[in-house]
């Protein structure tokens, strides 16, 4: 059975409109969403409306957790002086913005959902702050999908679609003693792994201005990347009236490939 | 120049405005770079140095803002003005050429347009947080304050380096060059730096505003430096 991923919603109501229809359209009833329903976008009450009224199973992203707990995050979360001080003013209008119901909604979300082998979370099974992206070191991403216990983890937070199949994974493990003398290793030869991330349904950057989504069919394990064209124009005049930095309007109008990234993208904020 | 065995200046000549194009002042970018990778550079504009121009081995890079083709090919299209402030110099230019109208220069950088804004920021003793330099840096020379033709700059970094920005629309990407002068990394640098963009629907004050955003604060200046400062004082070998 066919079945929706979508992530990264970001208060763009055209965009997560589209998606949704275009997932309607092909009588997939099931969606999961893998947070970030506010931030950046214009319309963070009415993105959340709609999910809760659809009834989407969502678990938390790391916008909609600093919603709730306060941007008391390090300052790792942000990859510049810059991407952190348009994160705190477009944080500070939104928290203005969403009504006490949907923040109270936005808190009630878990970090990860689970259906049998599968395993939804935002940014990774450690941190919604963590970014897998798709040239992660393969040891590093494999640990993520296997200590989650999971044969296929979708992710979304980098804002690019992709899928990556872990093939031929091996742990090799080598005790010391104390004499330096190695004893007898181990290997454990593990199956193969998928991590797939949904890109964004309302500030898609991966060089198109399309939102995106995939689509996973459960019995065969295929995975499509779906791209939905938008009136993105209609998102960008409404950034610019609610008095969000233009900058916002103009980064989602080209969809560039181009985002800002931490040194370590991989480093997990332990606050 | 950097393969010219002979001694190297450099003269900047006032442009004039007509047509109501404006016409950029002269914000040193130029000098000061060439001057860091030249250090024997002879400014000509100094009138000290103003009659070495005719040493025999002298190769010199002139710079004149023009904003707009000139009328007729070859020398008699050249500004008789220009040619006065040559001549005064003893030099008697041979050729004239100009992008878009000779093949000699890449066509490519022809630009058409009937006005040119320009905006200019000093940043002196500014020093950027370096990954939002980069993003201001894509920002700015694909559109998102204006349309951009041409920018330039030099900007400090918190280790002491500067950076030579150097953006042309023609061209597929930027520049980016390290000065070869390296600041202590003990405070504010003293050396230029500066922000020049020429083009079009120009929106100087956003990117005053974004550039406000990414300029350190003495105390996280600090923070960059005095680790730097502390590994150069290990690296002194102890007497």
């Amino acid at each position: 059975m066919n079945h929706a991923i979508i992530s990264c919603l970001h208060a763009n109501l055209p965009a997560a409109k589209a998606v949704l229809n275009d997932i309607d359209r092909q009588g997939i009833d099931t969606i999961t969403c893998l947070g970030d329903l506010v931030g950046y976008g214009p319309q963070p009450n009415e993105v959340v409306e709609l999910i809760r009224k659809r009834g989407i199973a969502t678990c938390q992203g790391c916008w909609d957790e600093d919603i709730i707990d306060g941007l008391n995050a390090c300052e790792c979360s942000y990859p510049s002086q810059l991407a952190e001080r348009r994160g705190h003013l477009a944080h500070q209008w939104t928290d203005d913005q969403l009504t006490d119901e949907n923040k109270s909604f936005l808190a009630s979300l878990p970090t990860s959902l689970r259906r049998d082998r599968l395993l939804f979370v935002h940014g990774s099974p450690n941190s919604q702050h963590e970014y897998l992206l798709p040239d992660m070191d393969a040891f590093a991403a494999l640990e993520r999908v296997e200590t989650a216990g999971a044969d296929i983890l979708f992710c979304g937070h980098t804002h690019q679609p992709y899928v990556r199949e872990l093939r031929d994974g091996s742990i090799r493990v080598r005790l010391q003693n104390a004499d330096h003398e190695c004893d007898q290793g181990e290997e454990l030869t593990l199956p193969m792994r998928k991590i797939v991330n949904a890109g964004s349904v309302g500030e898609p950057r991966h060089g198109s201005t399309n939102a995106t989504y995939v689509i996973h069919n459960d019995a065969t394990d295929e995975v499509e990347i779906k791209e939905v064209p938008y009136d993105v124009g209609r998102t960008c005049q409404a950034i610019v009236e609610a008095g969000l930095p233009k900058v916002f309007a103009w980064r989602l109008s080209h969809g560039f490939e181009f985002a800002e990234q931490a040194e370590d993208a991989s480093h997990v904020c332990e606050r | 120049m950097r393969s010219h065995q002979g001694k190297c200046g450099y003269l900047r000549l006032d442009g004039y405005p007509s047509n109501e194009l404006e016409q950029v002042s002269d914000s040193g970018i130029d000098k000061a770079f060439l001057k860091d990778q030249f250090p024997e550079l002879i400014d000509l504009s100094d009138s000290h140095h103003a009659s070495r121009s005719q040493q025999g081995d002298l190769l010199t890079l002139i710079e004149l803002p023009q904003f707009q083709a000139p009328q007729h090919a070859g020398l008699t299209g050249m500004d008789p003005r220009v040619k006065n402030q040559l001549e005064a110099l003893q030099l008697h230019p041979d050729r004239h050429l100009h992008f878009g109208r000779d093949p000699e220069l890449p066509n490519k950088d022809t630009l058409e347009f009937n006005k040119l804004e320009s905006f200019s920021l000093s940043l002196n003793a500014s020093v950027w947080d370096p990954p939002s330099l980069n993003t201001l840096w894509f920002e700015l020379v694909n559109g998102a304050y204006g349309d951009v033709y041409r920018a330039k700059a030099l900007m400090n970094l918190p280790d002491g380096r500067s950076m030579f920005f150097n953006w042309i629309v023609s061209q597929e990407s930027s520049q980016f060059l390290p000065l070869e002068e390296i600041s202590a990394p003990n405070g504010r640098p003293a050396s230029l730096s500066e922000l020049v963009v020429q083009g079009k629907h120009l929106d100087g004050l956003r990117i005053q505003s974004t550039i406000d955003l990414c300029l350190l604060n003495d105390a996280v200046l600090e923070m960059h430096q005095m680790p730097l400062r502390d590994r150069q004082k290990e690296a002194i070998p102890s007497t």
